[in-house]
């Protein structure tokens, strides 16, 4: 039986109603990936307007619990943790949700740290590391160029892995590797010409940066650099002020 | 009577030397090689490092004289037959290397590594006898040898100087 909505409650229905969903959805009473009711059969089952519907949907999807599939429904949307807001890829973060990508593994060799690479992994400058470069095509069109940089004797194995079917942190996690903080910088940079060249645009074009240090512990484990192309997509962070941990990313086109 | 040891009895591991991809300037080259070796005082027989491609195969090697070759200036390069060239002894010589040197070299430092690597043509396989290798490295001017396995894996090098030191070990006991 549906929970029901209590009009003579001082909350507003819309948020009622959200909290209602988000029940479901916290008890998996409406598993990951599934698509909820349509909003008229929501306005039926719980005796509200299309438009209290429509407001509690918005801010469910805005809140990163459903998201929105043109033509096709309303789909329960992956969790994002807590405690580890940040852990999911850079990709899952900057696409939005149910867009349809590919990747392309451009490299996946070893080098020894260059720059600051050596002190950022706190890895000796004679140490190998692995070094993987991805691209994210979106429509045929290239979204994201990332770099890893993980050092040789954290995981060798990963040379040898199959990165473009399988995520970064899901090979960490098969070789029992915990991935327990992620110190994020996010800013701007600039196309070089090889970048430039890769992307379709012009020399020196503003992208969206974002570096990423994974530690396992105290232990450095993989650094990654991450740049967007900004002609098509802007960024939005949104802090909620109740919990200073809540923290969700969407994207605005 | 030569030695029965087989490569795979002397290589070493790929680990023990540098890789860098094959879009390192040489100047970055230079920069690992200074910190991989000269400044932690190891002096390994060769000095060199591993050239490899975006699929971590195995292009070339890299030795010390073939980064200083590679910022040679151009006009000190081996000249044609037609060009008039000073004797290595005149002393005007040393001033114009000094100055083509310090003008030019630093922008040839910037070149891509696979410009100047010697590139791993030749290799042996784990089960070869060392004296494949030696005839490899007489007769191609090689001090450094990759070991494939099944012709595809990189798997170890053989060097010099173990394929001396066994070699000569056949040849002192007898």
């Amino acid at each position: 039986m549906a929970e029901l909505i209590h009009r003579e409650y001082p909350q507003k229905l819309y948020y009622q109603l959200c909290e209602i969903i988000k029940k479901k959805i916290e008890s998996k009473e409406w598993d990951v990936g599934s698509q909820i009711p349509t909003e008229d059969e929501l306005c039926k089952i719980y005796g509200v307007s299309r438009v209290t519907v429509r407001a509690a949907i918005s801010e469910l999807v805005r809140e990163g619990y459903l998201f929105r599939q043109q033509g096709k429904g309303t789909f329960v949307r992956k969790q994002i943790s807590d405690e580890l807001i940040m852990l999911t890829s850079f990709r899952e973060l900057m696409l939005e949700p149910g867009i349809e990508f590919s990747t392309d593994v451009l490299a996946q060799t070893t080098m020894m740290p260059v720059g600051n690479i050596s002190t950022l992994l706190d890895c000796p400058a004679d140490k190998h590391i692995i070094y993987i470069k991805r691209a994210t095509i979106v429509e045929d069109k290239p979204i994201i160029i990332q770099e890893v940089y993980i050092p040789l004797h954290i995981c060798p194995q990963l040379l040898g892995e199959d990165i473009v079917h399988n995520s970064l942190f899901g090979l960490f996690k098969k070789y029992e590797i915990d991935i327990t903080r992620i110190r994020n910088y996010f800013g701007t940079a600039y196309l070089s010409p090889e970048e430039a060249q890769f992307f379709g645009l012009a020399e020196g074009s503003p992208t969206l940066l974002l570096n990423q240090l994974f530690f396992s512990g105290e232990t450095p484990i993989m650094y990654t650099r991450s740049i967007k192309r900004s002609d098509s997509f802007g960024f939005a962070i949104e802090f909620k002020k109740s919990s200073i941990n809540e923290r969700r990313f969407y994207v605005k086109r | 009577m030569p030695t029965d040891k087989k490569i795979k009895d002397v290589m070493v591991g790929i680990f023990e030397y540098p890789h860098i991809p094959y879009w390192f300037s040489i100047d970055q080259a230079m920069r690992i090689i200074k910190v991989s070796f000269l400044s932690t005082k190891k002096y390994p027989e060769p000095l060199a490092v591993l050239v490899f491609d975006e699929k971590y195969n195995l292009l070339g090697t890299l030795t010390l004289k073939d980064m200083l070759r590679g910022l040679e200036p151009r006009f000190m390069r081996t000249p044609t037959e037609k060009a008039q060239v000073l004797s290595e002894e005149e002393s005007e010589l040393s001033l114009i290397w000094n100055t083509l040197f310090a003008r030019e070299s630093k922008d040839l430092a910037k070149k891509p590594v696979n410009e100047i690597m010697v590139p791993a043509k030749y290799f042996v396989e784990p089960d070869d006898p060392i004296t494949k290798a030696a005839y490899l490295m007489i007769h191609h001017d090689l001090i450094l040898l990759p070991v494939l396995e099944n012709k595809k894996k990189f798997v170890g090098l053989v060097r010099m100087i173990e394929i001396f030191d066994e070699l000569s070990n056949a040849i002192l006991q007898e």
